[in-house]
């Protein structure tokens, strides 16, 4: 899976309603398994009802007249599916999807989180080669999230086409694609893999965007065992994977082992140094290794250099962590 | 406990609103007053009223089919497309809503007449006149009804997120399913809404009619004709029947509209 990262105005819906042949392409090709959808030049067009691609839209779009079962079913049926086929396929995938009970409600009666996981079904139910996703979290509450991304991670595994999610949230692009494509004002700034992007943010905006130290690990009580060596106190307690998150402005360096209240602190070999305007990125490798974002009067204080040995401190308060 | 604010108000309008509200009052109490309660049942029953209560149904049923027919394509245009003209298109179609309904029968047969602009080389071509006839009738109170229904189902259309119809096509449904599937029921609340509104129009419909297809007892002598004739010949207690009846029919639409339709009423 891909995520399209970036801020609200960006043309991340703009993008995937071009693939789904919802809106004209002015140049450009869309290609889809070797097939063209779409080439202006040779004003070749499929409309959107002949595309091989299914949309989860941002706030869902359940046809409100149907219950969740017709709604799953209305793309099989629109593909000339018979009624009586096109139920039993869309009860099938209500209850792969853990809905089974709810097939005769109607979608303003579902929760959140089931009407996500009908939209899921409604789109996947039509055998899409390309499947889009349209912030498909945003709509939901904020307690639930984690819960629900971790739900969809696991529905797409057995997903076999290609998937396109659009989203502003960071971690919901690194906790679901393998791929990250950043834009900004309609154009791709950046483009790679969760880790590469996050590690060599191409411009203050990205490192904004995700420039954050995103860590995985084991959790037990307040204490992350991270992948990879060492150990984070956070504040507070948990149990199994997570994904823990640290800005990087939160993250202090010293010459010598500080004294205080920070509860993380380890030493490290400061491995790189990137200026962006008025802030430095120090790539510091150690257990964990992490980027801490400074001042460039603190780069010549502390006298930074490639190489030379630096402590880490990172208060537990600052850490955040979410269910992996 | 609270006690929700007064209004603070001054007894001059509590009366000028008393006035008002005795203006449409009383007018149904004189009708009421004059209700011959004990012949209703027989005056019902006479063959010509009977005639003029179905002439009224069936027509007003057919007009409101063809409002529909025409209507809803005409406000999916007014509501969807984007093209030079559309304020006058849909100027020129609610116009009949503030036209003097005479006005409108003058311009049918003018239009539709054996020697209007259409009808003249229809009737020379076939022989066949619109007015004067029962589907005269239908042509009249169509064209006084079916602005209602298409301001109705055009604000229906505007109001609705367009998003559910791409959500059906990128589902595989062509445009015609989608209309008929997505767009259609998501919009049912204004399409029923404007069918009663457009049929109640046509039920009542008076001037267009009887300057269109004129008073012939049995092919274009609908209710509203009907009652202006007893009236004018002396027969008040058929009036005043079939008047109630009307108003009872309009109480009925109102009711049912309220609320569920037309907001919260």
């Amino acid at each position: 899976m891909a995520a399209l990262l970036g801020p609200n105005g960006a043309g991340k819906t703009t993008i995937l309603r071009a693939l789904a042949g919802l809106v004209p392409l002015a140049e450009g090709r869309v290609v889809l398994d070797g097939r063209v959808l779409e080439d202006p030049a040779r004003r070749l067009r499929v409309p959107p009802e002949r595309r091989p691609v299914g949309m989860v839209f941002q706030d869902y779009l359940l046809f409100p007249h149907l219950s969740a079962l017709e709604n799953v079913a209305f793309g099989l049926r629109a593909r000339g599916v018979g009624r009586a086929p096109a139920r039993r396929a869309a009860a099938e995938w209500l209850a792969r999807l853990g809905l089974g009970t709810q097939a005769e409600v109607r979608p303003a009666r579902l929760s959140g989180g089931q009407q996500q996981r009908v939209a899921l079904a409604r789109a996947l139910a039509i055998d899409p080669r390309l499947l889009l996703l349209d912030e498909p979290l945003s709509a939901l509450d904020v307690s639930i999230r984690a819960e629900v991304r971790r739900d969809l991670r696991r529905r797409l595994r057995d997903f076999t086409g290609v998937s396109l999610l659009v989203t502003h949230d960071p971690l919901e692009a690194i906790a679901l694609a393998d791929r990250l494509v950043v834009i900004e004002g309609g154009r791709v700034v950046q483009a790679g893999t969760p880790a590469e992007v996050t590690r060599h943010p191409r411009s203050p905006y990205v490192a904004d965007l995700v420039g954050v130290n995103l860590l995985r690990g084991r959790m037990h009580e307040n204490v992350i065992e991270v992948e990879g060596g060492g150990r984070l106190q956070v504040a507070r307690a948990g149990d199994g994977e997570v994904l823990a998150v640290v800005p990087p402005s939160s993250v202090s360096l010293w010459r010598s082992r500080p004294f205080g209240s920070p509860r993380n602190v380890w030493s490290g070999h400061v491995s790189g140094l990137d200026w962006l305007g008025d802030r430095a990125r120090v790539r510091v490798s150690g257990r964990p290794s992490l980027v801490a974002e400074v001042t460039p009067a603190a780069v010549a204080e502390l006298g930074l250099v490639e190489g030379m040995e630096v402590w880490v401190s990172v208060k537990a308060t600052e850490v955040r962590e979410y269910p992996a | 406990m609270v006690r929700p604010p007064t209004q603070p108000f001054s007894p001059v309008l509590l009366v000028l609103a008393g006035l008002g509200a005795l203006f449409f009052v009383l007018p149904l109490a004189g009708l009421a007053v004059q209700m011959p309660w004990r012949s209703t049942l027989q005056i019902l029953a006479d063959p010509g009223v009977r005639t003029a209560l179905e002439l009224s149904l069936v027509a007003s049923l057919a007009s409101t089919a063809l409002a529909c027919l025409l209507g809803v394509p005409l406000a999916w245009v007014l509501a969807r497309l984007r093209f030079p003209g559309r304020e006058l298109l849909r100027g020129v179609a609610i116009l009949p809503m503030v036209l003097p309904p005479v006005v409108g029968g003058v311009a049918l047969l003018l239009a539709f007449g054996r020697r209007g602009l259409v009808g003249g080389p229809v009737a020379t071509a076939t022989g066949f006149g619109l007015p004067f006839t029962t589907p005269g009738v239908i042509v009249a109170e169509t064209f006084v009804a079916m602005p209602f229904l298409v301001i109705t189902v055009e604000a229906g259309l505007r109001s609705m997120d367009v998003r559910f119809e791409e959500a059906a096509r990128t589902l595989g449904a062509s445009r015609w399913t989608v209309l008929r599937r997505v767009t259609l029921p998501v919009i049912r609340p204004s399409l029923v809404a404007g069918a009663v509104l457009a049929w109640s129009r046509a039920l009542g419909e008076f001037g267009a009619t009887i300057t269109f297809a004129g008073n012939f007892p049995g092919t274009t002598q609908t209710v509203p004709l009907a009652i202006y004739i007893d009236l004018d010949s002396g027969r008040l207690p058929v009036a005043v029947v079939l008047s109630l009846l009307m108003i009872v029919v309009s109480l009925a639409v109102m009711v049912a509209l309220r609320g569920r339709y037309l907001g919260d009423g």
